[in-house]
């Protein structure tokens, strides 16, 4: 009897260690993207990102999605004109990976390399800083990721001949849950 | 990620190694994403950048617009009155033809651009668009009054009649036009 108790217990356990270890889901999130024209300073915000996060051996996995056609301006021209410019029905995602190791919410700030993949194109951020906060049982993250144009090569969008900036930092805030 | 509940003690900045490229990373199929909004939609992609395309050119062809628009309401001062010369009322006709074919060129490429369905109109536009039900119907009654009061003048005769709003409907055109113009420019 003691025998198969030790055995079923044993293989609870290797079952156990086998699976994740725990994964977190994005529960709230605000991406703005911010442009610069000399005429112009204009931001677009999404919060229909979806995100996952998967947790094994110290390291946790990290997936972001957010909907090209989601990032409001406030001035649907514009709105068409991002989505045409980024090739954004061709290409409908933008998409963030990024590995965190496990004891990461230990600091305040993490610095963390994101591969970035919009427009067709894949761009890789290292170091980027996020700031982490406990919020109860979730964990708030906040950062900028310094995108450009030219990473993703996108030919800058103009108005009245004058061409936007390269630079369009894109502010993340974000709420994380853990599943166990 | 069970450490993470010692968030509250800020430790130094932690560096991290490359994203992964593992089977256990989640994939696009565990966000949850509907088809609609992962699938890749190259006609889509075509019309908006036909429409990008047009309205590039709207844009630069208005700017173009806005500069004999300038000139022929400039002339006009000159063109009517008792002490005009045959030679500005022709520059001003001139250059009001030269608006005219321009204005309807920088038309037709707004008006042609692909629509996007589901798209509802916000923002700027909307006053942009709405300006053209003033500069649109003044663009086709300014020259009717323009040729009316030229004949007039022609015959030698005092601009009476509807003709006399030509100046106060060219103005009220040009000032919504140009209103038009800064409604996408500048951002109020």
């Amino acid at each position: 009897m003691n025998t198969k108790f030790l055995i079923g217990l044993l293989f609870f356990a290797a079952s156990a260690f086998a699976q994740a270890d725990q994964q977190w889901i994005l529960q709230q999130n605000t991406l703005t993207y911010h442009v610069s024209h000399p005429l112009h300073q204009s931001e677009g915000v999404s919060h229909e990102a979806r995100g996952k996060g998967v947790c094994h051996q110290g390291q946790c996995d990290f997936l972001i999605a957010v909907p090209v056609k989601s990032f409001d301006s406030g001035d649907s021209n514009r709105d068409l004109h991002m989505v045409q410019a980024v090739r954004g029905a061709q290409f409908p995602l933008v998409t963030v990976r990024t590995r965190l190791p496990e004891d990461a919410g230990s600091s305040a700030t993490v610095h963390a390399d994101l591969e970035i993949q919009f427009a067709g194109q894949t761009a890789e951020y290292k170091q980027v800083p996020l700031q982490l906060a406990k919020d109860g049982d979730n964990f708030r993250i906040t950062g900028t990721v310094p995108a450009t144009l030219s990473d993703f090569k996108i030919d800058p969008p103009s108005l009245l001949t004058f061409p936007v900036k390269n630079e369009i930092p894109v502010r993340v805030e974000m709420t994380w849950h853990a599943e166990k | 990620m069970s450490t993470l509940e010692n968030a509250d003690q800020p430790q130094a900045a932690q560096t991290q190694t490359p994203p992964p490229n593992n089977s256990r990373a989640p994939s696009l199929e565990d966000l949850g994403l509907t088809p609609s909004q992962t699938q890749s939609d190259p006609q889509l992609q075509a019309r908006l950048d036909k429409r990008a395309h047009m309205l590039k050119i709207h844009q630069r062809l208005g700017l173009i617009t806005a500069i004999p628009m300038i000139a022929s309401v400039a002339t006009g001062f000159g063109a009517g009155g008792k002490g005009t010369s045959t030679s500005d009322r022709w520059a001003h006709l001139a250059l009001g033809s030269v608006t005219g074919d321009l204005y309807f060129t920088t038309a037709y490429f707004a008006i042609f651009a692909p629509r996007i369905p589901g798209t509802q109109t916000r923002g700027p536009i909307r006053v942009h668009k709405a300006l053209a039900w003033i500069h649109g119907p003044g663009m086709i009654l300014t020259p009717i009054l323009g040729a009316i009061a030229f004949d007039q003048k022609s015959k030698g005769e005092k601009v009476h009649g509807i003709a006399s709003a030509h100046g106060a409907v060219a103005i009220v055109t040009a000032g919504a036009f140009g209103a038009a113009l800064l409604s996408v420019s500048l951002k109020f």
